[in-house]
This record gives C-alpha cells, structure tokens and sequence, in this order.
C-alpha cells in the first residue's frame, strides 16, 4: 500500500536510518497492519469458503462428507423453486396499500434522480451506486406489495426487513424522546442515564427468554390483565402481526438504550448559548428543536441509525426463543432461516440464505451511509 | 470434489487421555468427554452417577452440555471434521444413521455380547432388536424409553363419564367435554386438549403420530413415511389428510397460544391441572408424581396412542375398512400404531476415540444402564429417562409408592407395555439427513397449516414436492435402500 | 398572573414549569418501570418453585409466595464449577478481547486520521484473485493450505508492482474505512462455519483462544468506526509540536492522543465489552467444554422439560451484575465518550 503522510511526504529516505526511524517512518503502516491483516484473515477466507459452500451440496460419507459442485441450485430453489414461500413469501393480488408502497418508493427514487441530477456531481461511479439502489429499493418495494397483498405472505426477507426499518424507527423515536426528557433540566439525571442504560447490558438470548415469561398468556405477569381485557381466548402468538410486533418489542427494549445514550451526549454538547439566545427570544420549544437542536445531532444520529441497523439485520435469538419463527414462517428473520437450514445439515442452502442477507444489508447499508450519514456529515463540516 | 483429504491431512486429534498405567482402578488418568443435553433431565442422572463411577473405576467422567436443537450439529462437525474433541455422546438414536452410516460410531456389538451386567434381555425387543441398531449392529445403548402415548386426567373422564379414548374421534370427544372446565381448582376455565405445537419444535412427531393409525397397518416393517417399493411420501392419501384434520380440531379444545408450547411447555401445564388430555413420551407419568410441580398427583392416566377403525389403501390412497387382511394387527378391531418418535436418549461412542477411552466410555454407559442404577433412576420425577427395561414395567410398587396411585401406575406401565409389544410400532424416519424431511420440510408445511398459511391440500402439496425434492437431491435410490434397511423391509 | 400561565412557564432559563416537570418526570418515572420491570420478574422468578411459574403469575415474595433458595443452590453449589468456568470463560473471553479491539482498532483508527493511504486498487484486485484460486487449489485439488498460501503471498509480492504500474487507479481513506466497517455487517452464520474450520485446522478449537480471537476481529469495525471519529475532532497543533521536539509517533499516539481520547476509549471500549460478553452464536460453534461461555450455558437451561427460568434468571443476574457496576464505576466518561465526535470540535 503506497502511504504518504502529510509529516513525510517530502523527506527523502536518508542515507543510512536507525531501526527508530525506519520504525516511525513506517508507524501509519505498522498502525494500521494488525487490523487489516486480522480482518482480511477472518473475512476473506470465511466469505471465498461460504460463497463455495453455498454453490455444492453437502453430503456425509464414510469417515467425513463430501461436498459436490451445483452451481446455482440452491439460489434458484429459493428465488424460482420449492423455498420461494420461505425466502421471498407467498405473492398475492396487490391492493391499494400494495400501490401506495409502490408509489411512495418511485416518488421517492424519482426525487433522489432529479437531486443527483441538478447537484452537477454526477459521475460514473455515483451513477452505477444509484442504479443499485434504486433497483434493490424497486425490488423490495415491489416484494412488500406482493407480500402484502390479498392472499399474500412475508417470507423471511420481508419480515427481516419489516424488523429492520419498524425496529430501528421505533427505537429511534422513543431513543430521541427519552434523551430529550433526560437532557431538561433535572434531579437525578446520572440515575436515570445508568438505568436506561440497563437493558442493553442483558445478554441477548436472556432478554428473550425472559420476554418469552413476560408475553406469556396463561402464567405470565401480565395474564391477569389480558385476561380481564376478555382476550382470554386469544394470543399474539398465534397471530402473524402480533406475534412480530412482540418480537420487536423485545428487540426495543433492548437497544433503545444505545440510541438514547448516543443521542443524550450529542443534545448535551448542542451549542448552549445559541439555545439560551433563543429561549430570551421566546422561542418554543419544538422551534429550538427544530432549528438547533436537531441540525446539531443530525450526523450523530445518522450514523446511530446507521450502527443499529447493520445490527438489527442479523437478529435471531428473539424470534428464535419466543416464536421458533412460527406462527407457520411469521416471525423468521433471515438469520433464523440460515441457522433452521444449518441445523439440518443443509449447509449449501444455508450459506445461500446468508448470502442472500449479505447482500441485501450491505447494498440496504451502503446506500444508507452515502446517501444520508455522508450528505449529514458534509451538511455539518 | 472434497475438501476432506485436506482437513484429514491437518487434522489434530483432540483426544486428551494420557495412557498411565493402570495402578488402582481401572481407568486411572482416562478422562471421558461426554456431550449431551442441557439441564437435569438428561444430563442430570449422568452426573450423579458420574462419581459412584469414577471412584470405582478411576475415570474421570467430563459431561459437557449444550442446547438440545445443538447437539445433532455439534457432534457431527466435531467428528466429520476430525476434530473428536467428543469421546462419546447421548443423543437420538435418529441420528445414528448420520453418525453410524459415515463410521463415526463404535459398533458397540461385541462389548455387549460379553457384558452380563447389563442383563440385555431385559431390555423391550424395540429397542433392543430395532433402536439400538442399524444395519444389523448396535451402535447405541438405550438409557430411555421414548414413545408416544396419550395421558388423561382420571378424575376429569370420571366426572363426565367418558372412557380413555379408543379412537381419535374419542379424543376430539373428551376433548370438546372438558374444554372450558376449572380442573385445577383456580377459578379460571381449563384446556380440553394440550398438544405442544411450536415450530421447530415436536410438532411435526405428533402429526405423525396422529396419522400414523391410518397409514401403517401391517408392522414395522410397512413404513409409515414412504412407500417402500418406490420411496413416494405416504403424504398424498386419505389418512394424512384426515390426520391433519383432526390435528388441527384438537386446537379448538387446546390454549389459545397452542401454537407457541412446545412439549416442554404442555407437560408442565398436564402437571399443573390445566389440561384434560395431552399427547406426549412418558415424562407426563414420572412427572405426574414430583410433588414440586404437579397437583395431579394419583389422578393420571395413560393409554396407547388412538386407533382407526380404517387404514388407507396403498394403491389407491383411499380408506378401507378394517379386517384381518387390511389390519392384521388390530385390537379390537382397530388399528394402533405407536409412534416411538424420537426414540429414547441412548449412548454412543466415538469411533476414532482412543481404545482406552472408548472401554471407559462403555463401562459408564452400561453402568448407567444396568438394572441397579436405571431401575431407579427412571422412576424420579426430575430425570427424563422413561422406562424401557421389562423389569421396569413389572415394577407398579415403586410407582404405587411414590403417590401414583396402583390403578394410575398399573395403566401407565400397562400403555407403555402395550405400545412396546405392538408389533405395528412405528419406528422414526432414520435415513440420511432425516432433520430435512422431518424438522424443516414437513415441519415448516404443518406449522404454516396450523397458522392458516395453506390448506390442507397445499399442505400435502408441499410436503410431497419437498419430500420428492430432498430425494431428488440425496439419491432417491440410496435414501430408499437406507429406508428399507432402518425398518427391516423386504 | 393566571394559574394555567404559572404552570406553563418556567421560573428561570434552567428550570421547569411545573406542568413541564410533572410530564417529564412522569415520562423518566413510567420508562424506569419499563425498564426495571422485566429485571425484577428475572430476579423474583429466581426465587421461585417451579410450581410458581407454571400455576400462574405470582408478583411478591413472601406475600404471594415464599421465596425459595434451591436455583441459587444449584447454581451455585450443584453446579458449582460448572458454573465458575464458563463465568471465568467469559471474563477472561471478554476483557482480554476487548483490550485487543480497542488497542489495534484505536492504533488503525488514528492512523486512518493522520495519514493519507492510497492502496491501488490493482493490488486489492490482484489480492482477491489469488485468494480465490488458492481456495479453489485447497478445495479443489487438495494442494496443502500452507504452500498454496506460500505461493499466493509470492506471486502477490511479485505482480503486486506489475499490476500497479497498468491500472493507476486507488482508493482513499473512506473507502478503508468503509470497508472495515463493511465487515460488521457481515451476518455471524455466513462466517461460523468457515471460522469453525479455521480454527480446527490449526487445533484451536473449544479454546479461549479462539474466542478471543474472534471476538477481537468481530468488534474491531466497531472500535475503528467510534474512534476515527474522536481523533478526527482532536487537535493536531499538540502532535506537530511534540512532533517537531523529537517525540516518535508511538510515544505521541501512547502518550498524548489517548490520554486525550479517554472518554472515547471508555465508552467505545464498555460498548465492545458489553458486546464480547453477551455473544452468543460464535461461541455456540467454537466452544464445547472448556470454552463455554455464559450466554451458552443460560441458553442451555432450555431442555426437554421446558426453559428452566429459575436457573436461568439465576444466570442472567449474575451476567447482568458486574457490567452494571462497571457501568456505574465509568458513568461520567460514558456521557462524553457516546458522542461518537462528530459534534465535538
């Protein structure tokens, strides 16, 4: 890797050098080595191996297993094949919530296009990334409204998703509100910060079985009352959309803490004085959020938003504990699907599983970072 | 292609016994790692039998736990992949074909021969002749008796008058009658039916167990999965179709979360009084009886899985009536076929262990098996271990004693003698990566069923066509010879 | 002056009105229970009988039920070492990795705030092929993995200059960046397996090792990520001077730019061994009887006569309790050191 750094980029290598020198002329490489080459030796090989993995069939045989080439197989099963309910879900006639979703996405790509368009930046590259997005973003709008729609079903992309975005809003929302609530001026705001940090230390699998007690019907804390509410004869369990919102709640009691602790320190750091000069103003207070507050936090929260979500991708121990996945495939995230197929030695089509999220979490995060975490950061700098 | 050779080359043996002379006991200095299940019901009666053990025999015993839904991987990754950190194992006998088909289990054959102690005739012919075996050897010692049954609450059919159920329209029956009573004394209305129906969980075993009645009539040796002159899924005919029917009635008697419990969770609500009837492996009985979670105690019953007045035609698919052709061995003119899904917890043995570890092994597992220690064992209430030696069923003392009640204990025994001498027990599907038939295709196609994702025609669409599929993709040749060789086909 | 206006408007710039006060004390006080809730039910359900739990919802001990000692009993003496080696598993798993993340994660961060790197992308092209084909050696052909990797690494250093002098092209900081922060998102099933058989090549399997090892490179985005944007918002004028006096880069990056970056270190650095401690997948796969660690042996207590929650609310206290009371210890550097440095400056 050629280095140039901005102390050295003009010294000559002298004649002869101590080990020191070498040794500080190199410090920007030496830094950085240890990282790169631990990255490079846990990704490189693990990604080649599965990207192998998930185009052969894995088979045992005496004294081991053998592994056979079949090229795209259990891609097309999945996409085209027999697993297309469980992947993509069942498609459906669309309905006019499935025409909304459609439409929202196109207007929102068509004004993404015409913003590039009028920057003036416009190259080969950013074009190329933007075709990509927009595809997927196509894609999966259109995914959604067949999924959606009369006779239709979420497969594990959709519900993935669905925890992605209804999971990092929420957390979102109530992360913001509570950092602002924490941020006024009161007694015990360090108790409070260490008590909504709380939640986060919890070991996920333990949140989940311990949500597992909290949602249950029969014997569960909460059964009293759900039973004096008269739905003694029901549960969220045995309810698709029920049953993924209890998921998801488990999921934000969780993380809602990150996003708070984040946000708190970046309100707390908000230029004080512009705050005070418009309070003398008699500014209100949505008026001080608006106009210094949030564009004070923006990049923060971009980037909070952004760290939650690559995270949320990959949730599996929630649906795991509490559903199994069920009802039937509601509750499945991407994760549990590859782990279900790894479980029963299908390794093949469990590595196309979690290819397949690979793929969708690294264009879904990407674009977020170039599209909204690097705009916010530029808007800022 | 395989990257075996490579691995195989590289591969670090993880034994760890260091060979000291035998000074003391036996197995001085030989330390034995033992994988299993977490908790104490399985690994539970191991560790407490693991000192008397060392003390005798100066190994030293090393169980090690992890997760049930882990342990199938866990053990096949540590053996294919060389690594036999693992000397030895109590698992599924399901398993075994994976295992015992790939050489990475002792053939147990001979050591058992020569091991008195062990008093293998006392061992119920299924699981000696049938679960402990694969292609003619035993590869498993059995420590569990493992079967499907149906419990009743003795007190519940008294008071509405009704005998144990005979077939499954019985069942529904009794299961509509005591839906909505307060059978545990709390005020609060009970369950008619308690099934444990999660996803990846039992759910799929007691489909089959409801289904299986309908499809195998003539022993074993018929097959309840496929058709053994061709492998085609025995998916696609009248029984399955009527079984998934009734499956699905029982959830209208059953707790609203139904969906959600699996067995685990269903057992200890029989126990809390808060079901009528259940269908479960034997747990239910010793359980029934542990004052620190049952209020049932002396008031269950248990009784053979239900029959069928009809079986279905394997030409046509379509239901015939019961007679001494079509059902040779009907009781009473139905036909019962228990399902002994699962299989019972057994030990086996790492084949690439070191000798000396291997004999230890042996000796703990048929320490844990012979009569002095099992007999115990499966009578306590916090141990998983179900009976599965004659002696044990003869035994209605011990279970008299410990507050069963000796007309409660005379009929648990009796179901499981009954299951076990019926010549037309239902052996589970063992062939090759049998999880993906069971635990994902059809398991994933009945949980979306009971969800109301697919209709019952759809549901045996897409069990056919993965079922066709997996086959398509191992050999369909192969998996129907390991088929015929697991049930003792023709 | 009018009640609804002396309850609407707050007495000076740094206190409440008093309606303001009440909603948002109202709004702490509620989330607090949120919070605090499901914490308490672990800690009641660890004293209870089974019969407690599967008989329906008791709420107070002693007055409901009478607490009852035999999961902490089994836990701690039944088990016993069982229990003590995979806490000390954990311990050691995670202090020792988050010690390594922090360290080379903070070292690459900084140097990606200082220096201005330019790989080609040529090299990385060139790189990526030939790990290909080694895979495609060792798999395919079964050539040894450690003469395909001698020859891989021998061509690289040979055709690495060639294929630069062709294809000019290179990438920036950002895109280093990007790409290591590129390797958290890849999904743990995706790599388990493969990690598996890395580590039992080389025979380090069920080993703290392992774990260690893993965990570091796991989190090491994290850290990369959280402190880039620190040193980026710390000053340079101090490191030119000190610079200028002699000082080496490693005695200003040890002795001036980390004291300086403390907060970052400490709340990147509990945020990394909160995350270490609490994984669970990776440990599920590269551990058996040694290595175990806590999140395994709580998932565990789910067996065939159902989730032991005694057991379980047990162990999740005891997971829960040492990183509360670090947190409490490090509270005021968490405050400052979220703030991930962006606003900073």
């Amino acid at each position: 890797m050629a280095v140039t750094s901005a102390a050295h980029v003009t010294a000559a290598p002298p004649e002869r050098e101590s080990l020191n020198d070498w040794l500080d002329r190199q410090a920007g490489r030496l830094f950085i080595l240890p990282a790169v080459i631990l990255i490079l030796g846990f990704s490189i090989f693990p990604l080649i191996a599965s990207a192998y993995l998930a185009l052969s069939r894995f088979k045992l045989a005496p004294g081991g297993y053998t592994l056979t080439f079949i090229g795209w197989f259990n891609f097309k099963k999945m996409l085209t094949g027999s697993q297309q309910f469980h992947l993509l879900g069942t498609f459906g006639a669309i309905t006019l919530l499935g025409w909304v979703i459609m439409l929202a996405t196109v207007a929102l790509v068509v004004w993404g296009v015409v913003r590039y368009a009028r920057s003036g930046r416009v190259t080969v590259v950013g074009s190329i990334g933007r075709l990509i997005t927009i595809a997927t973003a196509l894609a999966l709008s259109v995914l959604f409204a067949v999924n959606l729609g009369e006779g239709g079903q979420l497969g594990t992309i959709a519900t993935t998703m669905f925890y992605v975005a209804g999971g990092v809003a929420v957390q979102f929302a109530l992360g913001l509100g509570l950092a602002l609530l924490c941020a006024k001026p009161i007694r015990g705001r360090s108790f409070f910060r260490v008590l909504f940090f709380v939640p986060l230390m919890v070991t996920p699998v333990g949140i989940a079985y311990t949500f597992r007690m909290l949602a249950d019907t029969a014997v569960g804390p909460f059964a009293p009352l759900w039973h004096w509410l008269g739905y003694a004869q029901t549960s969220w369990s045995a309810d698709a959309w029920t049953a993924r919102f209890v998921v998801l709640i488990g999921d934000s009691w969780q993380w809602i803490p990150f996003i708070f602790i984040v946000l708190l320190a970046a309100i707390e750091s908000q230029p004080r004085d512009e705050v005070e000069a418009a309070q003398l103003d008699g500014a209100s207070g949505w008026q001080i959020f608006r106009d210094i507050t949030w564009p004070s936090i923006a990049p923060v929260a971009a980037t909070v938003v952004l760290i939650r979500a690559i995270e949320a991708f990959k949730i599996i121990d929630l649906p795991n504990v509490l559903t199994n996945g069920g009802p039937g495939i509601a509750t499945e995230s991407l994760t549990l699907h590859a782990f279900i197929e790894w479980r029963a030695l299908n390794l093949g089509g469990s590595a196309a599983v979690a290819y397949i999220l690979l793929f969708l979490s690294t264009i879904a995060c990407v674009s977020f970072f170039n599209f909204v975490v690097k705009p916010m950061r530029e808007a800022r700098a | 292609m395989t990257i075996r050779s490579w691995l195989a080359g590289l591969a670090m043996a993880g034994v760890a016994a260091g060979a000291m002379p035998a000074l003391a006991a036996e197995f001085d200095g030989v330390t034995v790692n033992i994988l299993t299940q977490t908790g104490p019901a399985i690994s539970g009666p191991m560790q407490a039998r693991a000192p008397e053990f060392e003390k005798q025999s100066g190994a030293k015993i090393n169980v090690i736990t992890v997760p049930f839904s882990d342990i199938y991987q866990k053990l096949l990754t540590d053996w294919s992949t060389g690594t036999n950190s693992i000397d030895a194992a109590v698992f599924a006998p399901q398993w075994m074909v994976d295992y015992a088909g790939s050489g990475f289990l002792e053939d147990l054959t001979p050591r058992m021969e020569g091991d008195e102690a062990l008093e293998q005739d006392d061992i119920a012919p299924f699981f000696r002749e049938f679960s402990q075996k694969y292609a003619g050897k035993t590869y498993m010692m059995t420590f569990d008796g493992d079967f499907h049954m149906i419990f009743y609450r003795t007190d519940i059919l008294e008071e509405l008058g009704k005998q144990p159920p005979k077939t499954w329209e019985d069942y529904l029956d009794i299961a509509a009658a005591a839906h909505g009573k307060d059978m545990n004394g709390d005020g609060q209305p009970d369950f008619g039916s308690c099934i444990g129906k999660k996803r990846n969980a039992q759910g799929y075993w007691f489909l089959t167990s409801v289904a299986g009645g309908y499809i195998q009539a003539k022993g074993t040796s018929e097959g309840a999965f496929f058709n053994t002159e061709d492998m085609t899924p025995l998916i696609d005919n009248a029984g399955f179709r009527k079984a998934l029917e009734v499956y699905k009635k029982t959830s209208e008697y059953g707790p609203p979360d139904e969906l959600n419990l699996d067995v685990a969770d269903t057992r200890v609500m029989f126990v809390a009084g808060r079901c009528a009837l259940s269908m479960d492996w034997g747990d239910i009985g010793s359980m029934s009886v542990d004052p620190s979670m049952s209020k049932v105690t002396g008031k269950v019953g248990a009784t053979i899985l239900p029959g069928s007045s009809e079986v279905i035609d394997r030409t046509t698919g379509e239901f015939v009536a019961c007679d001494a052709d079509t059902c040779p061995h009907a009781i009473n003119g139905l036909n019962h076929a228990p399902f002994a899904a699962f299989g019972g917890w057994g030990g086996g043995i790492n084949a690439n262990a070191d000798p000396k570890v291997k004999d230890a092994a042996y000796a703990f597992f048929s320490y844990l098996s012979q009569p002095a220690q099992s007999n115990q064992d499966v009578t306590k209430g916090e141990t998983g271990f179900n009976p599965y030696r004659m002696s044990q069923l003869e035994d209605v003392a011990t279970w008299e004693k410990m507050g069963m009640g000796k007309e409660n204990a005379e009929s648990y025994l009796g179901a499981i003698k009954t299951s076990l001498n019926s010549p037309n027990m239902i052996l589970d599907l063992r062939i090759p990566q049998n999880q993906r038939y069971q635990q994902v295709v059809l398991d994933t196609a009945v949980a979306r069923y009971l969800a109301g994702e697919l209709d019952v025609d759809a549901t045996v669409e897409t069990v056919v066509e993965g079922w066709n599929e997996v086959n398509e993709e191992l050999g369909t040749d192969e998996q129907l010879e390991a088929y015929k060789a697991t049930i003792g086909a023709e | 002056m009018s009640v609804l206006k002396r309850l609407t408007e707050p007495k000076s710039l740094d206190s409440m009105s008093p309606l303001g006060a009440v909603l948002v004390y109202g709004g702490l006080i509620l989330w607090s229970m949120v919070v605090l809730f499901p914490l308490y039910w672990i800690a009641i359900t660890s004293l209870k009988l089974p019969i407690h739990v599967s008989a329906g919802p008791v709420y107070l001990p002693f007055v409901d039920f009478l607490p009852d000692l035999h999961a902490w009993r089994y836990i701690f003496v039944d088990l016993g070492n069982d229990t003590l080696r995979p806490y000390l598993n954990s311990i050691v798993v995670a202090l020792v990795s988050t010690a390594l993340a922090m360290l080379i994660g903070s070292m690459a961060a900084y140097s990606l705030s200082r220096l201005e790197f330019a790989p080609r992308l040529a090299s990385i092209l060139l790189f990526l092929l030939l790990g290909a084909v080694m895979i495609v050696a060792v798999a395919g052909f079964g050539v040894p993995w450690w003469i395909a990797a001698v020859v891989a690494l021998a061509l690289f250093l040979l055709l690495a200059r060639a294929a630069g002098r062709t294809m000019r092209a290179s990438l920036g900081n950002g895109d280093i960046l990007f790409w290591i922060i590129s390797q958290r998102i890849l999904p743990p099933v995706v790599a388990a397996l493969p990690i598996y058989v890395m580590f039992q090549t080389v025979g380090l399997l069920d080993t703290r090792t392992a774990l260690i090892a893993t965990y570091t490179t796991v989190n090491l985005p994290i850290v990369v990520w959280l402190m880039y944007d620190f040193f980026v918002t710390i000053p340079k004028d101090l490191e030119e001077s000190a610079s200028l006096d002699g000082a080496s880069r490693f005695a200003i990056f040890f002795g001036i730019v980390l004291p300086l970056a403390r907060p970052g270190l400490v709340a990147t650095g509990l945020l990394v061994l909160i995350l270490a401690w609490n994984e669970y997948l990776l440990a599920l796969f590269l551990s058996s009887a040694n290595a175990q660690t806590m999140p395994v042996l709580v998932a565990a207590q789910n067996a065939t006569r159902g989730p032991q929650w005694w057991y379980m609310s047990v162990l999740i206290l005891l997971m829960i309790l040492p990183v509360i009371f670090l947190t409490l210890l490090l509270q005021r550097f968490i405050a400052k050191g979220m703030l991930l440095g962006a606003v900073k400056g």
